[in-house]
């Protein structure tokens, strides 16, 4: 059996969306997690163009919903490297498991 | 015979991308973790190429490789931390359980799923600024504004030291 190339793009979607859980989950500074969410929004992006692209829907839609999603991916990327810096200040580590205080 | 062609692209870069998600995953320090991530982008900007959306595969070399991992290599710069981390197999295998669940499910959605494709075209460049411009006006407007928002919510985070002081 051949897929179709339409489903061999989100397969690939999928696959991106599983190695990034992966990353956010196994890795343990925040750093490593950012590099997973970084992945898991490059597949969403991919599996947008590739729908918009090979279907009958209007080509435009997808490329720019990627476009946001990039600019998007862009701006989450800023304020949590702000506050890994801030982790860093108060706890000296970016080890998740290690930031475990809380205080009022 | 051409489209063996792009079967065999498509593998290659799958193949690429499986590599650099694995490099990303499983290396012990952060940065070459990051390389695997920079290896993953390159992958994808080919799978845009391949679906005929090459100004797709140009921003997204220039804004993730040129912008987000530059960004995230500050991070590790500053923070000067080598992230040194073990394999570990409980961790690992705490990991793949929710990440298998929500790609089986995904998976079998699609597999599911029947539409038909149409082989792909070209986008004029013209086209996509026109309907930026157009219909995509708001959300074209609102993302500067986000982008503007987080710049500055970064810069007063960085400038917390300063107020505690007082």
């Amino acid at each position: 059996m051949i897929l179709s190339p339409l489903t061999m793009f989100q397969m690939v979607g999928a696959l991106l969306l599983f190695m990034g859980t992966i990353c956010i989950i196994y890795r343990r500074t925040f750093i490593g997690m950012l590099i997973g969410v970084e992945i898991m929004l490059n597949g969403a992006g991919m599996s947008l163009v590739a729908a918009s692209q090979l279907t009958t829907a209007d080509s435009a839609t997808g490329q720019i919903g990627a476009l946001l999603i990039m600019g998007l991916a862009a701006a989450e990327t800023t304020l949590i490297l702000a506050i890994v810096l801030i982790v860093y200040k108060r706890f000296k580590t970016i080890e998740s498991d290690k930031v475990a205080t809380l205080r009022g | 015979m051409e489209l063996n062609t792009g079967y065999i692209a498509f593998a290659l870069y799958t193949l690429i991308i499986i590599a650099g998600g694995i490099l990303a995953i499983f290396s012990r320090s952060i940065i070459r973790s990051l390389i695997g991530l920079i290896v993953i982008l390159f992958g994808v900007a080919g799978m845009y190429f391949l679906m005929a959306a090459p100004f797709m595969a140009l921003m997204q070399v220039m804004i993730y490789v040129g912008a987000v991992v530059v960004l995230i290599f500050f991070a590790i710069m500053l923070t000067g931390v080598e992230g040194n981390e073990g394999f570990s197999s409980s961790r690992l295998i705490r990991s793949i359980i929710p990440a298998g669940l929500a790609a089986l499910v995904l998976i079998l959605t699609i597999s599911g799923s029947r539409i038909n494709f149409t082989s792909p075209e070209e986008l004029p460049l013209k086209e996509l600024g026109k309907s930026l411009l157009s219909t995509y006006m708001l959300p074209f407007e609102l993302i500067s504004i986000v982008l503007f928002i987080a710049m500055a919510g970064a810069v007063v985070l960085g400038f917390e030291r300063r107020r505690e002081k007082e």
